[in-house]
């Protein structure tokens, strides 16, 4: 016996505080690599997603036939959300992070276009950045730009509801939005690459474990900077706020 | 630094048992070395993979050719059954991408590596359970449990990581090689909706127009020491964001009225220089093409 129990318990103890809050080497969105999903898998969740983004395009498509500006302000907006999403964000441990960008964009403009806009980021970001890829579209844009900006809409419309102060409330509903995206991605995963004694519980555990240490950091990191670019917003694009879903809904 | 750790556990992991141990440390300290030294020389800032692009010399190959044959590529590599067509593949696009392309090993390669993370990370995950009883080939006790790491995990994860290694390989060589432009050019010609081509063309041109706002916007924070510790950079960071919105609405509009002071109806239409596919080319693509789904068929018949 090398170790006694104490010891053993307070090593544990050490090396997943080391994991949570040294290693992670990058905390990116937790796209789905090319090649990762079997093709059963892609097809499935390209069929699943499909029908949220043909609604969005027809729903677009209504919005720009009635004001032709709005596809401009959309384009921007596109370009905005993979701006930000590309760029390296402040991290505590120093480590490399990135914004996933699809909660403010749900609370900018909205869940219709953040699908249709998410699934062209997706594309962007795949082909330019080598993040995500062409066969694993459909379940990141399942996970990213329908399930999460879905938990963000409906949070920020209940916290609205319940009159929660209108920043807390960003702040929830995004990173709510964040950790039910990381959650569904886990789920994609362990449902394409079962484990062999556990099942798809067994390896959506692992899944999540594994992840974990990037994620959840970025999820109250994405929240906070959320507030912050909302705080800014309200000073300096008052305009441009009341003109987004935000300020419809607020 | 870490990824070059987890990258050693994971190679260890998947080797042990199968190579012999002096082996599998070259292997795995090699790989470390070349990941450590290649994150010291990451560049940062503007979008790698478009400068290769525009500088290949397969920029001239007509792009639905190149589309079509990553794509169909990129098709065989996850549907075959033999991990050694994800290497074949790999190695290919490396040759293609370096010698072909006229790109830099190590610039392709500095592309390879970015999402490396994530095969690492979810590697791991495949490989290793929790089970009560020390069951696999490596066993870590953890006193309540044992990590253990399974013969037929290894194999698994094998498949699945050489599979995933093929796949990104092809989608980075079409990346290298092919201009976004070109792509969404593809994508009109095969019937994807207007609207959605429109929105990719205006997406594209814009994320060039805030990558130079942010980058001007940083740099003056920068010298202003807007970067100087964590709260003051959350905050800047959130400014930066937030007035980058607020003029790039500002820059959407001007642009509108600039597009309908020329009479900008729908449709957004470039001039394209259309390139024909050779019979040389479309004759590599095929035997390309062959050759992968050769490896996977003499697999299964083994």
């Amino acid at each position: 016996m090398f170790f006694s129990r104490i010891e053993k318990v307070v090593l544990g103890l050490t090396v997943f505080v080391a994991a949570f809050f040294v290693l992670p080497p990058t905390a990116e969105a937790m796209h789905i690599m090319e090649g990762y999903l079997p093709i059963g898998y892609c097809l499935a969740w390209g069929a699943v997603a499909l029908p949220f983004v043909v609604i969005g395009v027809i729903r677009l498509r209504k919005t720009i036939q009635e004001n032709r500006r709005a596809l401009i302000l959309l384009a921007m907006s596109g370009a905005f959300i993979f701006v930000i999403s590309s760029l390296k964000i402040p991290s505590v441990t120093g480590s490399c992070s990135h914004m996933t960008g699809t909660g403010l964009s749900t609370i900018l403009f909205g869940v219709t276009s953040t699908s249709v806009l998410g699934v062209i980021v997706l594309v962007f970001q795949a082909i330019l950045l080598a993040h995500g890829g062409l066969t694993t579209l459909g379940a990141n844009t399942f996970s990213m730009a329908i399930a999460g900006p879905l938990v963000t809409l409906l949070l920020f419309k209940a916290g609205k509801a319940l009159k929660l102060n209108k920043l807390v409330n960003v702040f929830v509903a995004v990173s709510l939005g964040d950790l039910f995206t990381y959650c569904v991605t886990a789920f994609q995963l362990a449902l394409a690459h079962p484990s062999e004694t556990g099942g798809v519980l067994a390896s959506l555990v692992k899944f999540l474990l594994v992840f974990a240490p990037t994620q959840i950091p970025l999820t109250i990191v994405e929240g906070f900077l959320t507030v912050l670019i909302v705080i800014g917003m309200e000073s300096f694009a008052k305009q441009e706020l009341a003109a987004s879903s935000y300020g419809k809904v607020i | 630094m870490i990824n070059a750790l987890l990258s050693f556990a994971f190679i260890w992991c998947l080797t042990y048992g199968r190579l012999p141990v002096p082996v599998i440390l070259v292997i795995g300290s090699g790989l470390a070395a070349f990941l450590f030294i290649s994150s010291r020389h990451r560049h940062t800032g503007f979008i790698v993979t478009d400068v290769l692009a525009q500088a290949s010399r397969l920029k001239s190959v007509n792009p639905t050719l190149k589309v079509i044959t990553a794509f169909a590529l990129i098709i065989v590599g996850i549907a075959s059954p033999s991990a050694w067509t994800g290497v074949f593949l790999a190695l290919t696009a490396f040759l293609i991408a370096t010698f072909g392309g006229n790109i830099s090993p190590h610039e392709y390669v500095e592309v390879l590596s970015i999402p490396l993370a994530f095969l690492l990370i979810g590697g791991l995950a495949l490989l290793i359970e929790a089970t009560p009883d020390p069951t696999g080939i490596v066993n870590i006790n953890l006193y309540y449990f044992y990590l253990t790491v399974s013969p037929l995990a290894q194999q698994k994860t094998a498949l699945v990581i050489s599979r995933a290694m093929g796949a990104f390989s092809c989608l980075s060589l079409l990346s290298v090689t092919t201009p976004m432009s070109d792509i969404i050019g593809v994508l009109r010609r095969m019937h994807c909706p207007e609207l959605i081509i429109d929105l990719m063309y205006l997406i594209y041109r814009y994320i060039f127009i805030l990558l130079t706002m942010h980058h001007e916007m940083m740099n003056a924070a920068k010298s202003r020491l807007g970067l100087r510790n964590y709260r003051t950079s959350l905050r800047t960071t959130a400014s930066v964001y937030s007035n980058l919105l607020a003029r790039s609405h500002n820059l959407a509009s001007q642009n509108f009225d600039a597009m309908e002071s020329r009479c900008y109806n729908s449709g957004i239409s470039f001039l394209e220089n259309r390139v024909k596919a050779n019979a040389v080319q479309v004759s590599a693509c095929i035997v390309l093409l062959t050759a992968a789904s050769a490896i996977s068929l003499i697999t299964v018949m083994m």
